[in-house]
């Protein structure tokens, strides 16, 4: 009678780990946290390179991006559904800090993003300014 | 088994010569080596774990528990437990019988021991039945063993230098991102007026809980790693030991099945010896006259 309800017991508590190690192990979100923060980063640079708009309709933009963007950087540094999963994409992600997460990075350094950003592809305030404009 | 079941008339002593050999093959039977008979015969218990991933992931400590749990509760679990029972039931007969034995007299006693050497026997055949199922037992133990460790040294031998280099940047990512998380924060939320978002707010909700339970299961005894000589065992090392162990127990299992064959082999010579005397008991009984000598007809040679 006692082994029984023994049983009943460890049974009960086998089901239950093997359910917390199921969840565990399917930690982390569906829908692709990577592809998301890509969207919203390709949609962040469209409007930064967009000649139609104006410099404070830009910058106002850019700033509702930056909020956006740092929320979705911070589920990608965060989902472990990411860590070694080999991948083009992943890969090229973490390639580069500072294009990738590219809200974190201005932060951290004091920047605009889009100063940081194009900083990380060589164009700076001053190398535009020395640019000559040439016949090509 | 009432007294009245072990009474056998003189007459029967003829069947009891008929029943000894026969007891007596049985017991050398026994006495061979133990490794094939019983379980050939009809389909035997089985007992079939699978070396899942999530039974992989079980915390070391809890590892060979469910495994014990789960061959107990397996139809080879059931019928070594079964055979146990028989085994221990087989021994308070058999002390019952020796003290039988002890304060009987003739005929009775010899019905007594006859008695004793064919439950001796049953015992030897349980056994070794156990035994048989032991070794399945231990076998299938330790193949689970050894093919959990294959896919442990799967999953390592699955780091290629590209994926451990994307492993390495990953890590740097988020050393960086931890490092500067506050910087960013005050960066952003000086210079916006706009509030936390909704993520922000409940994932720093969420963290405060999870840290909490975090803190719970490491204090936890159930999950401590387990220790030997005060040194922590990686799950690789813990099942190497498991499979150790379980060799160690096939041993002992060997060495074992020799006792049982010594006494099964005594369970032999005791049946010859009991036949011997049963057969020297009905000559003496026997009306018969004995075998006339030479020596006593050579009278009616000479005496003409």
């Amino acid at each position: 009678m006692k082994s029984n309800s023994m049983n009943k017991l460890f049974t009960g508590a086998f089901a239950a780990l093997i359910i917390a190690v199921g969840v565990l192990g399917a930690s982390g979100v569906e829908a692709g946290t990577l592809e998301n923060l890509e969207r919203e980063r390709a949609m962040a640079v469209k409007t930064m390179l967009d000649p139609e708009i104006r410099p404070h309709e830009r910058h106002a933009k850019l700033n509702t991006f930056k909020r956006r963007l740092v929320d979705l950087e911070r589920m990608v540094l965060r989902d472990k559904k990411l860590r070694g999963r080999n991948t083009p994409n992943v890969r090229k992600a973490f390639e580069n800090y500072d294009l990738t997460f590219m809200a974190h990075s201005a932060a951290e350094k004091n920047t605009g993003i889009m100063d940081n950003w194009l900083a990380q592809l060589g164009l700076t305030t001053q190398s535009i300014m020395s640019a000559s404009i040439r016949r090509r | 088994m009432s007294k009245s079941d072990l009474l056998y008339t003189s007459r029967e002593r003829v069947r009891l010569g008929f029943v000894l050999p026969s007891l007596i093959a049985a017991g050398l039977l026994v006495a061979q080596p133990l490794a094939a008979p019983a379980a050939a015969a009809t389909k035997s218990p089985s007992w079939n774990p699978k070396a899942s991933e999530k039974l992989i992931k079980l915390p070391a400590s809890y590892l060979k528990k469910s495994i014990d749990h789960d061959f107990a509760e397996s139809e080879l679990g059931l019928a070594i437990q079964s055979t146990s029972e028989k085994a221990d039931l087989k021994i308070d007969t058999l002390r019952d019988l020796q003290e039988s034995i002890e304060r009987a007299e003739g005929e009775l006693a010899m019905e007594l021991r006859h008695q004793f050497l064919a439950e001796k026997r049953e015992f030897v055949n349980l056994l070794s039945d156990k035994n048989e199922l032991r070794r399945k037992h231990l076998k299938t133990k330790q193949r689970l063993y050894e093919r959990m460790l294959r896919k442990l040294g799967d999953e390592k031998a699955a780091m290629t230098p590209v994926r451990q280099k994307l492993i390495d940047k990953q890590d740097e990512a988020a050393a960086r991102f931890k490092s500067s998380i506050d910087k960013v924060d005050m960066h952003i939320f000086q210079s916006t007026s706009a509030p936390t978002s909704k993520y922000a707010k409940k994932y720093s909700e969420n963290m405060a809980v999870i840290e909490k339970l975090v803190a719970r299961i490491q204090s936890h005894k159930m999950s401590l790693s387990i220790q030997v000589d005060g040194q922590p065992l990686t799950k690789q090392e813990y099942l190497r030991q498991l499979v150790a162990g379980v060799q160690a127990e096939v041993s002992i299992l060997e060495q074992e099945e020799t006792i049982l064959g010594y006494m099964a082999k005594l369970v032999a010579l005791d049946a010859l010896d009991l036949s011997e005397q049963a057969f020297d008991a009905d000559l003496a009984d026997s009306d018969q006259p004995a075998e006339p000598s030479l020596a006593r007809a050579a009278n009616f040679f000479v005496s003409n």
